[in-house]
């Protein structure tokens, strides 16, 4: 017999931001996008990084390999959000759309080079600032049928 | 839960104790950097699960942000810890988990783990002080049982599903939403990567 017991506790998070003396939302988001900004350099330098793992890892790949999977989606799943810091947000939408292919390569115990191989390729691509916004929208197009075409089961996130 | 980004209402995060969890030194800059922003400035940094624990039992923490830690998911872990396990009052802090990518094996772990919320990123720092703002609601009940420690997640009530008799008393109060509403909402909230 499953037992359940509710209580309202009392939020001291409630309190302090009511406490006065706080800035005005406006400033406090302007300040935090501000500090942002200045991470741009650096969130560039990582998505570099972490795309050359990755693409280190794709060139060893023969088959299915249960650790150079682990790895190539660890690498991926870490750039996630850095590409909304550095101006290329469709990175963030293709490294999702990668660690849903990476999950499910996983889960089935398969590999599909070409599948991964594409999608790093569209990385690469996206990473580059110049690209424009229809160009980066196509490349994102792609990366959806090639997910389809593999069977990749759609967004899971939560 | 919407917050007008020109909004000159005020909160003040300078006496809270923030706990932040992210095993990236860069996603735990992005962290700092966006809480600070906002005003917080008593801060435990902790880049793995014993650090953060360490951090939980000799401190109260008022708002913890905590990173799902991918790819094993130790993040749900600790927060099902620290609900569980942590005693008054840390069990009851606000949570907010932060997530890049959930594999579909964690994702009733993210649901069942005791999370006020989860944000996926990437997360501009509007969405963060929303989501501060909403988990320190002081009205929302939180539940004990034996399969889940937590905030209640039944936070809109709009009674039982459609063609499903009620069972619980507060069901006979719920506001139902119109017609084919309660479907759009749940797919937006689900969209929007909430819990």
């Amino acid at each position: 017999m499953n037992t359940a017991r509710f209580t309202v506790p009392k939020q001291r998070l409630a309190q302090l931001l009511r406490t006065p003396g706080g800035p005005p939302a406006a400033e406090a988001l302007a300040a935090a996008q501000s500090n942002l900004v200045v991470l741009k350099p650096q969130c560039i330098g990582e998505l570099d990084k972490l795309l050359a793992a990755a693409e280190a890892v794709y060139a060893r790949l023969t088959g299915y390999d249960e650790q150079g999977l682990a790895e190539l989606y660890d690498a991926s799943v870490r750039g996630i959000g850095l590409g909304d810091l550095c101006g290329a947000g469709s990175v963030d939408v293709a490294l999702h759309s990668l660690c849903d292919l990476l999950d499910h390569l996983q889960t089935q115990e398969i590999y599909e080079a070409e599948a991964v191989g594409v999608h790093l390729r569209a990385w690469r691509l996206l990473i580059s600032t110049e690209l424009p916004q229809e160009g980066a929208q196509q490349v994102l197009a792609g990366l959806n049928k090639v997910s389809a075409k593999y069977g990749v089961p759609k967004g899971d996130e939560g | 839960m919407g917050l007008d980004p020109n909004s000159r209402a005020r909160f003040n995060l300078k006496d809270a104790s923030v706990l932040l969890l992210d095993a990236t030194p860069l996603g735990m800059t992005i962290l700092v950097q966006i809480v600070t922003g906002l005003g917080a400035k008593n801060l435990h940094r902790c880049a793995d699960v014993e650090s953060a624990r360490e951090a939980v039992e000799g401190n109260q923490i008022d708002l913890a942000i905590i990173d799902s830690l991918p790819p094993e998911g130790a993040g749900y872990d600790f927060v099902r810890w620290m609900r569980r396990e942590a005693g008054e009052p840390n069990c009851y802090t606000p949570i907010i988990m932060t997530t890049s990518h959930t594999p579909r094996s964690q994702i009733s772990q993210a649901r069942d783990c005791g999370a006020n919320i989860i944000i996926r990123k990437p997360f501009p720092p509007i969405t963060v002080l929303e989501r501060i703002i909403w988990s320190s609601k002081e009205d929302r009940k939180f539940l004990f049982s034996d399969t889940y420690v937590g905030p209640d997640r039944r936070f809109r009530n709009i009674g039982p599903p459609k063609g499903v008799k009620g069972r619980r008393r507060e069901d006979f109060t719920a506001t139902p939403l119109p017609q084919g509403e309660a479907g759009s909402e749940a797919a937006s909230a689900q969209e929007a990567g909430e819990a």
